[in-house]
């Protein structure tokens, strides 16, 4: 039996895409330093680790909510539980990073299934405030139990990636006579292991648990017809959206440092949702670009100040994020996702043609304009003639 | 025992304040199936247009109905510009459409006003026959005190629930909108205008959420991000209630607030306490709907192939 594939040029673009978005920020700040402000260096790498580190919560939120079809308002308690149990493992018991982000995600994913087997019961949004009510609680849990986790003022974390690569460094400076710096070094650790989460994201929506995920979402009725056991791929589909989570968790531990409870606050559950939502649902690209479009974006009202003439009132940042929200979800229903598969589909013939239908149709209503101008006395019979271009064809 | 129903009655008044939000949630949740994360921001908007005209007219009874119409055009206004465009789209759209909305209300109203937060005068009190109603001051009740304001807040839920019950029941616009709810196809099929009917339906829901944030202003300062914490326990009352029951959320609005109360007051200091009540309320919350699914009142929905 022949298995239709996804083209291979489609797929190439993709990941060219997704090596751009992950890529472009770090070579800019290192090749062109003299182009950008001095802060840009380590900021932009800073930003482009937060962007890999919400791409794979996203991921795993879109597992749930884009392939499965279960609400969660609540991730943000995974993502504290995989950087809270980092955080505590590596400044508490001088644990390696990356054994402490594995066990965070382990620990993350145990209590997702736990809580995926009363979510069982609820659908829709009753499920959604539920979870809301996870990621509310989270911050107050992490507050009052400070034995633990050392309560209001957090961990400090300050991971020396940069003296635990010794191998790798001395080979990139041998042979590239590249010397990255910690900061670089932990942005190398976030997009690895958001590289590999994509890669295992995409093995998994394709495979036997993908295609039952799927089948569940658009009818639980007809998946259980089919012998799909719904109870246990929700569960699972729980257990791997919150190991998604912990991971991240673990990830923002390094990326930021500083773990504290009001890191995760609901706000931060609430943005993970808005990320896929925009980024497009059901879709590995979409988390990625939505993770992406999350960090840019409320920055976006600062670049405006580099047009010259041009400006934006600063504390109006937060209500240009939303009015952005409000017309991506107008004018592009699928995300971003849906945006740039719409672009993938017209042909370049086509989109020359189209703008040659868009000049002729420009070139007609100038010279109308003009027409009506000059002649303003004239009747609408030499007019109709004279000013359609398409008349003639 | 005193203390006990100090706690019910401080209860009932913050119950009221989320029932009240809580009802203008189940309102647009009932005709669109969109839970509206902006509904907490819009009464703080409206609350805050409500400060401005007090300001100017210095007379409550004045801004009390103008920032009612207010509300409602601001309601009117959001669902023709805003959620029209993206009616067909999937849910979750909606709702992140509203939380575009949330984030431009509250960045408009720092904007405007400020952060610093603001008191906010309460009703005053009015004498009929004798009886004082709204003002400052409490009334002794037997085994407790009940605050002049908190009495107003109860009033106002119990007034604006029967206004709506009456609104619903016996008028035909109520009557056209319960049917839009119910089925939006066969309505338009006898005649009802859907598309009005769902901008009634937010210009009410705006206004209830107005009166909410009008009382609950005196309470706690007013100021850009005081329905937040109002608007979750709204949301958890609307589901404890059953999202689709208007009484519902009545209901599940005193049960979260006293609830609260009591936890805050009766559990033990050192692990749960105060500090603990969201917690414990949420939870009690949750193990509500693993019995009951779809809340207290709300509809059972029946799946069919």
């Amino acid at each position: 039996m022949k298995r239709s594939r996804p083209r291979p040029t489609g797929r190439l673009v993709v990941f060219a895409l997704l090596a751009f978005f992950l890529f472009w920020w770090v070579p800019l700040s290192h090749v062109l330093p003299e182009w950008v402000p001095v802060s840009f260096g380590t900021y932009r790498t800073y930003q482009a680790s937060l962007i890999a580190m919400w791409a794979i919560v996203a991921l795993g939120l879109n597992i749930l909510t884009g392939y499965n079809g279960q609400i969660s308002l609540g991730h943000g308690a995974f993502v504290a539980v995989g950087g809270y149990t980092a955080a505590i493992l590596m400044v508490d018991y001088n644990w390696p990073f990356p054994v402490t982000i594995i066990l965070g995600g382990v620990i993350a994913g145990v209590l997702g299934f736990l809580i995926g087997i009363p979510a069982l019961r609820l659908t829709g949004p009753y499920l959604g405030i539920a979870t809301l009510g996870l990621a509310l609680a989270t911050p107050q849990i992490l507050k009052k139990y400070d034995g633990l986790t050392h309560g209001t003022q957090g961990i400090n974390v300050r991971t020396e990636v940069h003296d635990q690569v010794g191998v790798l460094r001395d080979f990139m400076h041998d042979v590239f006579h590249l010397d990255f710096n910690n900061d670089q070094w932990i942005y190398f650790l976030a997009l690895f292991t958001a590289v590999v989460m994509i890669v295992l994201a995409l093995n998994i929506v394709r495979s036997r648990i993908g295609r039952a995920f799927v089948a569940i979402r658009d009818s639980e009725i007809a998946a259980q017809a089919m012998g799909i056991s719904v109870s246990r791929y929700k569960t699972m589909a729980f257990a791997i959206s919150a190991f998604y989570g912990g991971i991240a968790g673990g990830t923002y531990t390094q990326v930021v440092g500083y773990v504290s409870p009001e890191s995760f606050n609901f706000l931060l559950s609430i943005n993970f949702l808005t990320t896929i939502v925009v980024g497009g649902l059901a879709s590995i690209l979409g988390s990625v670009l939505g993770a992406a479009g999350l960090v840019v974006v409320p920055e976006l009202p600062g670049l405006v100040s580099f047009i010259p003439g041009a400006s934006l009132p600063a504390e109006l940042s937060w209500a240009f994020y939303g009015a952005a929200l409000i017309l991506v979800m107008i004018f592009a229903p699928y995300g971003l996702a849906g945006l740039f598969h719409r672009m993938m589909r017209i042909r370049p013939a086509q989109l020359l043609r189209r703008l040659g239908t868009v000049y002729e149709s420009g070139v007609g209503a100038l010279r109308r304009a003009l027409a009506s101008q000059g002649q303003s006395g004239s009747g609408p019979e030499d007019r109709s003639s004279e000013d359609r271009p398409d008349a003639k064809r | 025992m005193d203390e006990f129903w100090q706690q019910m009655i401080t209860g009932l008044a913050t119950g009221s304040v989320y029932g009240l939000l809580a009802l203008a949630i189940v309102l647009i949740y009932r005709s669109t199936n969109v839970l509206n994360f902006a509904q907490g921001e819009m009464a703080m908007f409206t609350t805050f247009v409500g400060w401005s005209i007090w300001q100017w007219s210095g007379n409550y009874w004045v801004m009390f109905p103008l920032v009612l119409l207010l509300a409602a055009a601001l309601g009117a206004f959001i669902e023709r510009v805003i959620i029209r465009p993206v009616e067909w789209a999937p849910t979750l759209n909606i709702i992140i459409v509203t939380l575009g909305l949330f984030a431009i209300l509250n960045n408009v109203a720092t904007w405007l006003w400020g952060g610093i937060p603001k008191g906010f005068p309460a009703p005053p009190e009015i004498h009929v026959v004798g009886i004082k109603f709204f003002g400052e001051g409490a009334l002794d009740i037997g085994p407790t005190v009940i605050s002049y304001h908190d009495l107003t807040i109860l009033v106002f839920a119990v007034g604006i629930m029967a206004a709506l019950y009456l609104f619903f029941q016996y008028t035909p616009i109520g009557l056209a909108i319960r049917a839009t709810a119910q089925n939006p196809v066969a309505s338009r099929l006898m005649g009802i205008r859907v598309g009005r009917m769902l901008t009634v339906g937010w210009s009410l829901s705006a206004a209830v959420g107005a009166v909410a944030g009008l009382l609950i202003a005196h309470l706690i300062l007013l100021q850009p991000p005081m329905m937040m914490g109002v608007l979750l326990y709204a949301f958890a009352a609307a589901v404890l209630g059953g999202l689709d029951s208007p009484v519902g959320a009545i209901v599940g609005g005193l049960i979260i607030g006293v609830t609260e109360n009591l936890v805050g007051t009766y559990t033990p200091q050192e692990w749960l306490g105060p500090d603990m009540k969201l917690t414990v309320t949420l939870m009690i919350m949750v193990l509500v709907l693993l019995v009951r699914p779809t809340g207290i009142f709300g509809r059972r929905t029946l799946r069919r192939v």
